[in-house]
């Protein structure tokens, strides 16, 4: 995996598509629709398409089949084994690591509801003012970090 | 990317999934990870990390190996 491709294309600025996902799924909890990404950049349907293909090839964004958002990491857009409650909130990691890349990312304390990927047990997570308290357990990660896209969703 | 309660369930699950054992990372180099990975997310000048500052940070949190290297 070569994350140095068309390095040039990513650093165009499609940041304000990018912070206005990021923003709604901190304000509502969920992923924006193409229809609300459209509405609320203010852009047309095929800007939008084309800011979000850009966006995906860092993959930090995924879309789903039918072209709506799937994940914008740490966030996943459909209910995983990894809840995260930042306050009175709940959203959803991908994995283990975005489930802790919420707190991170927001600079706020939460609960992890996770689970053994074993045997299921819970193993609830807490970060507080910046620490991970009390945590017991190790991270597996099965895929070599050079094959960690060809199957997102294994990895 | 999955979490265990041991080294033991690790390689339970491994065997049940006829998987060759990857890379382990305890819960606090996870979250180092996680502040590497994302504490600058919300910014507006936030760009992917590249091969080298991915390795890089993986490098900084003791995550070193092949297992860890992003370029063939």
């Amino acid at each position: 995996m070569n994350l140095d491709v068309r390095r040039d294309e990513r650093a165009k600025p499609d940041s304000s598509l990018r912070l206005f996902i990021y923003r709604h799924f901190i304000r509502k909890c969920k992923a924006p629709s193409i229809a609300e990404m459209v509405k609320g950049a203010g852009w047309s349907r095929k800007q939008v398409d084309t800011a979000l293909r850009r966006l995906c090839e860092s993959h930090a964004f995924v879309l789903q089949e039918n072209g709506e958002l799937w994940r914008a990491a740490p966030f996943s857009a459909v209910p995983t084994a990894f809840p995260v409650k930042v306050g009175n909130r709940s959203c959803y990691g991908n994995c283990i690591w975005d489930a802790l890349g919420i707190p991170a990312m927001l600079a706020q304390d939460a609960r992890i509801d996770a689970s053994c990927g074993c045997c299921n047990l819970e193993m609830t997570l807490n970060v507080n003012r910046g620490r991970l308290q009390g945590a017991r357990g190790i991270i597996h990660i099965a895929v070599p970090a050079r094959d960690w896209y060809k199957d997102i969703v294994f990895t | 990317m999955l979490l265990f309660r041991s080294e033991q369930h690790v390689d339970r699950w491994c065997e049940q999934w006829k998987r060759p054992r990857g890379g382990t990372l305890s819960l606090q180099q996870g979250w180092r990870l996680a502040k590497e990975w994302y504490g600058d997310r919300l910014s507006p000048d936030w760009r992917p990390k590249s091969t080298a500052e991915a390795e890089a940070a993986f490098a900084r949190i003791g995550l070193e190996g092949d297992f860890w290297k992003l370029s063939v």
